[in-house]
This record gives C-alpha cells, structure tokens and sequence, in this order.
C-alpha cells in the first residue's frame, strides 16, 4: 500500500476497510516496538488478601465442667468473593451455666492461616468486640482490658439462663468510640466483622 | 478569507561605492504563504532611494536601475510577522516574497473555537477565561469548569471533583492539557484529574464527540486546557496569585512567567502549591478532608513563523484526604451513617491528613515540533510521555497503616502527526494519525487483590476534518474518525466469582492457571471504534446565528468497566466488572442559537444524546462476608436516553462617560453586568424504562457585578446558585440485616437512592484593581446554608462545605 502518498487523501481515510488492515499492521508493528522497549512483562504474582476475616470461631467452655465445650464457628472461604459463609455450631449450651468465651480471628485465605486476632489484640485499643443476643437470660461480659482500662471483648464470660432456642451475634469494630455505651449503635467505627449465628440452642 | 492589506519595505541596507553597473532591476512577487495568492497593494519602500513601488494586481513589483550589491529586504505589515530576506544582485533579479498576514493567530488551528461565542465552529464550545481561571486559583479544575452552563461537577468531598458535561463522565470526557490527552486513570468515581489549573489561561470545553483530533471517544465531550500562546516579541510576563480561604484555613501560592524573545526562543514555567485543613460544614468539622497540592510546569521552545520545537514537562503532586466516617465496613455502617444525619467521626480541625487518603503523582513530559509548508499547511508532530502513580490508603490494622492498599502504576506514550491545510481560501483540513501505548501496573505487595488488573493497551487512529465556509451566513464542518483499540490484561479471579460470572463458560480461552481459590487469566480484547460529526451554522444576521452539529462516537470499555472486582470502602459496595461489555455507541444531536443585540446576549444551547450499550454500575444483590452484607454492583449496558438545554442570558448596562480633558469626546462604558445561566437534563433508561442514575439536578445561576462603584476599578459581586432536588432517580435501595441493641436482627431498607432536597448558595464579593494588582475579597456560601448535593459521592455521611471567606491578591507584571 502506498501509505506515504496516500496519507493526505481523503478518501483513503474515508475507505475504512483499507485502512483498518493497514492500521492493524501498523498497530502490530509499533507494538512489538513497544513490548521490545517495555521490560516488565513478567507475569503478576498473586495477591492474597491480607486483611480479610475469613474465619470467626467463638469457644464458649464450661467454667465448672472442661468437657463441656461448645464451639460456634462462621467460615467464609472465598473472603470477598460470592461465595457466602457457612455456620456451624457444634451443639448445645447448658441451661443455668457459665462459660469462659474466647473469640478467634482467622485469615484462611493466607497459607498458612494468619491469627488476626494477634493483631486485634496488639491493636486492643483501636478495636472492640461486641456480642448480642436475642436468646433471654443470656448475658454476655467482657472480661478483658486494653491498655487504657477499656472494654476489648476477645475473652468473655457468657451466662444462660432457662431453655431457649435465637441468635448470637459477634461484631468486631475498628476504631469505635471508647469507652462507649456498649451497644453497637453508640460505639461507632467501622465493622470488620458481622456474624449472626442462627439457631444457638440452651438446653 | 485574507483580505489583508500588505505594507512591504524594501530595506536597501547596504549600498556599494563605487563604479558600478547600475541599471540592474530587481522584480518580484508577493504572495500569501498559505494558499499563494498573489498579493496586491503591497508597497515596497526603498529607504537610501526615498523611493517606493507597491505590487500590482498580480503581485508584480519591480525596482530599476539598482546597483550591484547585497541586499536586506525587510518585509513586513501591521500585526503581521516582519520578514527579513537578503537578496545579492549581480544580473536582474525576480523573487517571490511570501508573506504570512495571521501572526495573530500563532497558536494552532484547533478544531475548537477561540472564542466564548463560537463564531468559527458549528460545535458546541464554550470558554472559561484567565480571569475566571484566576478566581478558582485555589478550587480545583472541575470548579472552574463548573461555571459553564451544562457542565456540573461529580465529587467525592470538596478537593475531588471530576467535570461531568451534559451528564457524562469519567471516559465519555477527554481532558486534553497543553495538547496532550490526560491519561491519570480517568476511569475512577473518586479520581479527578490531576491537573494544576494554574496552568491554563483559557479551557475549552468542546460539548458533545466533536474534537475528534482528540480521539473519538469522548462521546460526553472534551476539554481542551491551553497555556499562554506564544508572542514574537521581546516580553517578559510574570503574574504571582496567592488565595487564602477561611474554610480549610490554609491557601494557594501560585506563580508564573513567560519569558518571549523575538529571535523565537521562549521559556514559560507555573509553580503551585496548596495546603488546606480540613474544611468545616455549617454544624461540623468534616475531618480528614485536608489535602496538600504541589505543581510545577516548565516549557522551552523555539518558535518561528514557519517551524518551531517544544519541550514540556509538567509534574502534579496530591495528597487528597477522605472523609474519615466515609470508610465503613458494611451495609449496616451505611444504615448507620444515612440515619444519625452527621458523620460519626467528627475531631477537633487540623492539617494532617490520615488514611483514608490518596497520594497521586503525574509526570508528563511533551516534546513538540511542526514546520508550515507553503501552498499546504501546518504539520504538527507530538510525543507525549506519561506517569501516573496512584496510592490510595484506607484505614488497616496491623503493621499495614502505612501500607496502601491500592498502588498502581499507568505508564503512556503518545505519538501524532497532524497536518492542518490552510491553502484554501474558504475551506481548511485538519488530518492526523496518533497513537497510544499504555501499560498498567498494579502493586502486588499492597496486600489487597488488586481492584484493577495489569494490562497493556494499544491504541491508534486517525482521522480527517474539513471546516467549509461557503458563504457570509454558512458554514459547514464534517469530520471523521477510526481507532483500533486493544487491551491485554492478566488477572487473578477468585475461582468462586469467575465461575459464578459464569467466565468458565464464556471464556475459557483465557484461563491459564488455577490456584488454590484463585484463577489466573489473560483476557484479551479489541474494538473498532468509529466517529462521524457533521455541522452547519447558519448567521441569521449581524445579531443572530443558529448552528447544529450531529456527532456519533464509540467508546471502548474502560479497564475498570471491563475488569473491576473488589470492594469499595467508599460506598461499601463489591463493584463487579463485566468481560462481555461491547462499545458504547453515542448519538448526540446538539444545536445552538445565539443573540446579541445592543447589550443583551441570549445563548440557548438544546441537545440529545441516544447511547447505545450505555455501561452502568447497576446494583445486583446482596453478598454476606463474615465482615456483613454488601450490595454487589454490576456494570451493565443499556439504551439511554439524554436530554436537555442550557440558556444563558446577560445584560450589560452601560454608563456614558465624558472624558475630563476633551468634554465632547463620550465613550460608553460598562457600569454592571447582570447574568443568568440555566441548565436541565433528563436521562432515561430505556432498557429498564427508568431514570438514569446521577444525572445533575436542574440549576440556575445569577450574578449581579457592578462596575466602578464609588471608586474606579472598584467592582462588586452578588450572586445566588439555586439548585433543584433530582426528582428522576432509579430505586436502587436495597436491604440489609441491622444488629439492634437488644440483640434482635432487624431486616432494614438502605436507602441509597432518594437524592438530597433543593438548596440555594449565596456568594458576595468586592475586588479593587490598582498599579499592576488586584485584590479581591469573596464568600461562598454566605449565609452557611447546610445542604447536600446529589452528586457528590460523600452525601450519605455528612453535609458539603460551609461558609468560605476568601482572600485573593493578583498581581501581574
């Protein structure tokens, strides 16, 4: 194709179906100018997401009998992916009883699993835990401090009350108002975590 | 047409003694460089011989009886550029002198208007002036922008704002700085170009896919930012604006110089810098929203009538902060936030800016050339090079404070040829061939999936335009325009989303390897795009002219379009990108007439827009996560359907003055300026048969100014802005699972759609000229009106900006 002569006539430009062959070769000859000249073609690596939750366990152990240990657990395995995440409660709690409750924080995502809770107990100050429930007689209490005297909520101590069947949610905020009123409506920040495990039963 | 009177002088500069042969004639032509008309009427002044000759019909001079000898042949004309030519004669001489009569057009024939009332041009083009440019010193580029009827502003927060025009934009507008296309990830809600408006002395803003040397894909419009022109002559300018504002507590230095000298050489340097605290709502301090802007912009040049080279760097620096309540971690965060009505983060003022931030870098260096031909035109050859770095920090825990979450790097090279031809009398074509390399790169040890992917994008084309004046009363434009656009991209999915998109079925071509949860893929894609626009313009008569321009234009999907997939703090949103978007396909009809009659000026300006394959982010469901439910938005295309008119309407009223020394001489004067703009969009979906979402509300604007008042060069200002609630909106609500205190889970609806109410800001200001400066005294807002505004993008945690008072001293040398 006489491109140079052509250049300034019109119709060569109104005539697109030439010109987009030519302009095709062209392109493919300034790309390969380009990709010799431009050196990180390397393939991206993988980025596992760092930060993400994947994994909320809540162990809820009889104060007065060991055995009696009862583990609520949400694992989300695609993090921020569709897939949703899938609850299991490894069996009922005692009526009239008192649990120690200890929270965990997983990252599945990461191989090997990172313990965010680390981090969230590093961090206890910018973080707060909150727990409720819809199951009466239930109270949960928070049993641990972070450097500046306030609530944290990673070690707990849950007490049942009469027979029942509800939910028990677990909230991990960061950076909330502290101290607070304790409700999730007053403290403020931003939710990291929000789990409403369904159909917790004291029996 | 060139009807310009041409005064030649012959400068007989050196005269040899002695004996010699004089009866030599020296005869010539004058003639038009561009088109070689011959030039009549020239006159030709012999300086040591008191004797003159002026060119005949055909151009034709002839001196006789001159003496052997060197020449100096000085030609030149009132505000025409002064040729100098050295002619040694020994036998008879004929030459041909070609002179160049628009000096005063030294700055390249754009396919825009140079002018606010686009008499050249059947598009759609309107003008923000220095002065206006000066006034926004301190605000950003979009505010400036924003003063045009039809052009509204997206924002994110006060310093980030993205000009929409006619309801568009993001990729549908093009932003053209210094003649190179702004490539700074343009495809971000919450990224505004980074530009230092100081930069500019006038901007362009082309409505609607006509400036089609720009590319072809601005079916929303393109702005087209200048520098100072050029001049020929010895001139050194300089002018320092320094702002201070009330609101922010901090302000803006700017200062430039140009520096022209008549041998060509030219030198023109910008230097910015800004800092703002946070800025305060009536009742609150809206905290983290400081930002720290530095820009520097530095040209050489040597410029001749006939061919000239450029360098051009520019470097933008800033450090944006985001309303901190507007990073939230949930659905039920943003019930949260809608329902309190204030941000629940609210902290005593202060400069720092903390995460959520962004931290963006542009470098762009240019290097220019173009060499006018005789009989042809003006060929322009321009390489751009380009540098975006962006970081975007959101609030993390852990040791990863400091660490953005988002770090990408886009790299572009730009290459075009462009020939204008100028040799016709009546008719001028422009054609070029450009080009467009890009290669993105996001950082991986963010620790964040990246929202957008590497790739490497490919772009060229070329186009052909022709401006046809055929009589006094018409004229007619057509152009046109093809690009081949290609995207290499290599992306790691979640498996669970590539399956759930359904991309193992439509796609598998471009799967290559699989992790444990995650997908490695090289989606590849390309797309003709085509751009056709066609103009009339019809002067009525010496008051009236009406014009039309039809424009269709693609646009190929942007990277974030194609490839999004991750969360958005901002909105607590999960945005999908869709691989199987096609190109967007613009129809845009735009008309305008225009009166001027004594000292009333009318512009109405009525057009439609028909998009094909119109991509939208369009809410799909909601997902659970162990951090809560999110609404998952998906683009989509659609037929849309945009409508509207913009009016403008000013009336100068005048004032006679009697000059002091000669009482008979009067002049009029302008004493005040009374002017009103209007604008209205409608956009519908007609797909879904629904209202587009985010179109501008209905706005009207007035300002009073009156001139000399008391004192001369004394001006004061009162203006209003009313802007209407946006009663066309789609329902996008959606609900979501709120945790009460009492433990119970109530299912809530977010209401996301229902934009803010109506609002009217008033502004006032006085301004005194004296010596060289001016200074100038302003409040926006002045009655501290809490309000909210649909387009912006934080309206959901906390009211816009209050009372501003600002401070400006200009002083110009």
């Amino acid at each position: 194709m006489e491109t140079t002569s052509q250049k300034f006539n019109f119709k060569t430009i109104a005539n697109s179906k030439t010109m987009k062959t030519t302009i095709k070769t062209l392109s493919l000859a300034a790309m390969a100018l380009f990709v010799m000249t431009s050196c990180d073609d390397d393939d991206p690596v993988e980025v596992n997401e760092e930060e993400t939750i994947t994994t909320v366990e809540l162990t809820l152990t009889n104060s007065t009998d060991p055995t009696d240990v009862v583990v609520l657990s949400s694992i989300d395995g695609d993090g921020d992916g569709p897939d949703p995440a899938s609850q299991t409660i490894s069996g009922p709690l005692t009526a009239n009883a008192s649990y120690d409750g200890n929270v965990r924080f997983l990252n599945e995502l990461e191989s090997p699993a990172e313990d965010i809770t680390v981090e969230v107990r590093a961090e206890a100050d910018e973080h707060e835990i909150f727990y409720a429930t819809s199951i009466a007689g239930v109270t949960v209490t928070k049993d641990d401090l972070d450097g500046n005297g306030n609530l944290v909520g990673l070690e707990t101590t849950v007490t049942t009350g009469a027979a029942g069947t509800g939910t028990m949610t677990v909230t991990l905020r960061h950076e909330p108002i502290k101290p607070n009123d304790g409700t999730l409506s007053g403290a403020g920040g931003e939710t990291d975590v929000q789990v409403i495990f369904t159909g917790v039963t004291i029996q | 047409m060139y009807k310009c009177f041409l005064f030649v002088l012959l400068l007989l500069s050196t005269l040899q003694a002695g004996a010699q042969n004089c009866n030599y004639t020296l005869s010539g032509t004058v003639k038009d460089f561009h088109n070689g008309e011959n030039l009549e009427l020239a006159v030709v002044y012999i300086t040591p011989l008191q004797k003159s000759v002026s060119t005949d019909a055909e151009g034709k001079f002839a001196i006789k009886d001159l003496c052997s000898g060197t020449y100096d042949l000085r030609v030149s004309h009132i505000s025409c550029e002064t040729k100098t030519i050295s002619v040694t004669l020994a036998v008879d001489k004929n030459i041909t002198v070609r002179l160049e009569h628009h000096v005063e057009e030294l700055t390249d024939v754009n396919v825009e208007a140079n002018l606010r009332d686009n008499s050249d041009e059947t598009a759609i083009v309107q003008r923000v002036e220095t002065e206006t440019i000066e006034k926004f010193s301190g605000a950003t580029l979009g505010d400036a922008l924003a003063t045009i009827e039809g052009v509204n502003i997206l924002k994110t927060g006060n310093s980030i704002t993205k000009p929409i025009i006619h309801g568009l934009f993001g990729s549908r507008v093009a932003i053209v700085n210094n003649g190179l296309r702004q490539q700074d990830q343009e495809w971000g809600v919450e990224h505004a170009p980074n530009i230092d408006l100081n930069n500019a002395d006038n901007i362009h803003v082309v409505k609607g896919a006509s400036a089609l040397r720009y590319g072809g894909d601005a079916i929303g419009g393109t702005i087209v930012i200048n520098p100072r022109r050029v001049l020929s002559k010895d001139t050194l300018m300089g002018k320092a604006i320094l702002t201070a504002q009330s609101n922010g507590r901090g302000g803006t230095a700017t200062a430039s110089f140009n520096n022209f000298n008549k041998s060509g050489w030219y030198q023109q340097g910008t230097f910015t810098a800004k800092r703002l605290g946070d800025f305060e709502s009536p009742d609150y301090v809206l905290s983290n929203t400081g930002s720290e802007t530095y820009a520097a912009n530095f040209t050489a040049g040597f410029r001749k009538f006939e061919y000239g080279i450029e360098a051009n760097y520019s470097y933008y620096r800033a450090s944006l902060g985001i309303l901190r309540s507007a990073h939230i971690g949930n659905s039920a965060d943003l019930v949260r936030s809608i329902n309190s009505g204030e941000p629940f983060v609210i902290r005593d003022f202060t400069y720092d800016i903390e995460a959520p931030k962004q931290e963006v870098d542009h470098h762009a260096l240019q290097l220019k050339t173009f060499k006018r031909f005789s009989d042809l035109g003006k060929l322009s050859l321009d390489y751009g090079f380009q540098f975006n770095n962006r970081l975007e920090f959101d609030i993390r825990r852990g040791e990863r404070s400091d660490l953005p979450s988002l770090d990408m790097d886009l790299l572009t090279h730009n290459l075009a040829a462009h020939l204008a031809i100028d040799r016709f009398d009546d008719l001028s074509l422009e054609i070029g061939v450009d080009g467009m390399y890009q290669d993105n790169t996001p950082d991986a040890r963010t620790g964040v999936r990246r929202l957008i992917p590497d790739y490497n994008s490919f772009r060229i084309g070329s186009f052909a335009a022709a401006k046809w004046e055929f009589s006094e009363k018409w004229l007619f434009e057509a152009g046109l325009r093809y690009d081949y656009f290609d995207i290499n991209a290599q992306k790691f999915y979640f498996t669970s989303r590539w399956e759930e998109l359904g991309y193992d079925q439509q796609f598998p071509q471009f799967e290559v390897r699989e992790s444990t949860n995650q997908i490695y893929t090289e989606p590849v894609f390309d797309y003709d795009l085509l751009a056709f626009t066609i103009g009339a313009r019809y002067n009525v008569d010496e008051h009236q002219s009406a014009s039309i321009n039809l424009s269709t234009a693609n646009r190929a999907p942007n990277p974030s379009e194609l490839f999004s997939d991750g969360l958005h703090h901002a909105l607590a949103t999960i945005e999908l990108g869709r691989l199987d978007l096609e190109k967007e396909e613009s129809f845009k009809f735009n008309s305008s007439y225009k009166l001027s009659y004594n000292s009333f000026d009318l512009g109405v300006n009525p057009h439609i827009n028909l998009i094909q394959n119109y991509i939208q982010l369009e809410p799909r469901g909601v997902e659970f996560t162990t951090r809560g439910s999110f609404p998952v938005d998906e683009y989509r295309q659609s037929d849309a359907f945009i409508a509207g008119v913009d009016v403008s309407a000013s009336y100068q009223f005048d004032k006679i003055r009697n000059s002091e020394s000669q009482q008979s001489v009067t002049s009029m004067e302008p004493a005040a300026l009374l002017s009103s703009s209007f604008s209205y969009i409608y956009g519908q979906d007609r797909d879904l048969d629904r209202p587009l979402i985010d179109m501008p509300p209905a706005q009207f604007q007035l300002q009073f100014t009156l001139y000399d008042a008391f004192l001369n060069d004394l001006d004061f200002e009162v203006g209003m802005n009313h802007v209407w609630e946006q009663k066309r909106f789609p329902d996008t609500d959606f609900m979501t699972d709120v945790i009460r205190d009492d433990g119970t889970i109530e299912s809530v609806e977010v209401n996301v759609s229902q934009p803010p109410g109506a609002y009217t800001l008033l502004n006032a200001g006085v301004s005194y000229a004296f010596a060289k400066a001016r200074l100038s005294l302003s409040v926006q807002n002045l009655l501290n009106t809490s309000y909210r505004n649909y387009l912006n993008q934080l309206r959901y945690y906390a009211d816009d900006v209050g009372r501003n008072v600002q401070l400006q001293f200009i002083y110009k040398i």
